[in-house]
């Protein structure tokens, strides 16, 4: 039987593994919790809580370090919220059936960003549209790849607002950051360039968690026992991965990604048929 | 006109925002995981329990902060801390986006004190209007 403290052990590598795919350590963990035999509602609200903590404990060094667009993350914000108030009263809904395959669909989004080879150069600036320069979204930030400021413009703030609104209701209904979605919409359709995008995604996550959350609060799935040892243990995993990351190589956080995401999705879908 | 003062009032509050979040996450991680080590002195085990006071219920987050104070530790403190330690966590995000209300309205920047407070109304809406 799970115990609080095999819990927060297991959450430990599971925050750090999602740290260096770029997952998040709640779309790793709550599969395994429903393999445990913890009803998926349950894991889901769960996991959305201890998100929070998360997101916002990366997100504090990432804004000190002026890397992630904070008028960016705010003006994104307004549509993730929705977005997650809706899935989160959705998951509370349906049958947690349903919620096996959307999760293991969702995941299988998650391969589209890692098939494309994450470009390292800085982006060309293009210029702004009208409704990115009157709310002034551009902004710059020094790489240390590069060692120079790299200026930014950013790009159809209303469409990536769209592409927010559905990560928002994944998020939501799934209790995970969707931050590799986030990601995607960030740097094809704002325009971020890859630093700047994860950062300022990760930022939107811990708000994004906090609406999921607000649901959750009152549909009486979000266990004390459960939440308390996966938020602790997340966040140190997390937190120990941000050092790595920058020292391990693309190729082998490559394959660690899609091994991992595989191993997810059949495991979902797997629970999803046997309860059919 | 005011762009210098714009740019230091900007780092200055990407560096408060920072601190609230760092200071919330770990004040509140330290009372989740304290509560887990009194859980364990109070109840001599770690099982994650199903039991029905385990759970977080309540209408409105904000009864549920008065109620947290009001009742005080009517569960057993262990219970309490953990409870305290994850209002501390959903009032970190929360504090952030009105940390940002005030900072825009300061600057008086108006699209973005629309903005941060129409994401600030929505939360308010749905941790009260239920």
């Amino acid at each position: 039987m799970l115990s609080m403290v095999s819990l927060l052990f297991l959450s430990i590598p599971v925050g750090f593994l999602g740290a260096l795919t770029g997952l998040g350590g709640a779309s790793i963990l709550i599969p395994i919790l429903v393999f445990l035999g913890i009803p998926v509602k349950e894991a889901i609200a769960c996991g959305m809580a201890s998100i929070i903590a998360t997101s916002s404990g990366s997100a504090s060094s990432y804004v000190r370090e002026k890397i992630a667009n904070v008028r960016v993350a705010m003006f994104l914000e307004m549509f993730t919220t929705i977005g997650a108030i809706a899935g989160a009263t959705i998951t509370t809904l349906i049958s947690p059936t349903l919620l096996y395959f959307f999760f293991a669909a969702f995941l299988a989004t998650s391969f589209l960003k890692s098939k494309r080879t994450v470009s390292e150069s800085p982006p060309s600036s293009e210029w702004p549209d009208r409704m990115s320069r009157w709310l002034n979204l551009q902004g710059s930030y020094f790489d240390e790849v590069y060692q120079r400021r790299i200026d930014y413009k950013v790009n159809h703030p209303l469409w990536g607002g769209g592409g927010m609104l559905l990560a928002g209701l994944a998020a939501g209904m799934l209790g995970i950051g969707a931050g590799a979605f986030k990601v995607t919409v960030q740097e094809n359709i704002l325009k971020l360039p890859p630093k700047v995008s994860s950062t300022t995604s990760n930022f939107i996550i811990g708000m994004t968690a906090l609406a999921g959350t607000s649901v959750y609060l009152y549909s009486g799935l979000l266990n004390l026992t459960l939440m308390g040892p996966m938020a602790v243990g997340t966040t140190l995993g997390a937190v120990l991965g941000g050092r790595v990351l920058n020292k391990m190589r693309n190729r082998t956080l490559r394959m660690l990604f899609i091994f991992i995401v595989a191993f997810l999705i059949l495991q979902m879908v797997y629970k999803g048929v046997s309860s059919l | 006109m005011s762009s210098p003062n714009r740019i230091s009032g900007g780092i200055k509050f990407e560096l408060a925002i920072s601190y609230l979040l760092a200071a919330g996450v770990v004040s509140s991680l330290i009372l989740v995981a304290a509560g887990i080590l009194l859980f364990y002195f109070q109840f001599g085990n770690l099982a994650i329990s199903e039991k029905k006071v385990m759970f977080l219920q309540e209408k409105n987050f904000f009864y549920f902060l008065y109620d947290l104070f009001r009742d005080g530790p009517s569960h057993g403190f262990s219970l309490w801390v953990m409870t305290l330690g994850i209002a501390v966590l959903i009032l970190t995000p929360y504090a952030r986006v009105l940390l940002s209300v005030l900072h825009f309205i300061r600057e008086k920047d108006f699209k973005f004190s629309v903005i941060t407070l129409f994401v600030l109304v929505i939360l308010t809406l749905s941790l009260a209007a239920h």
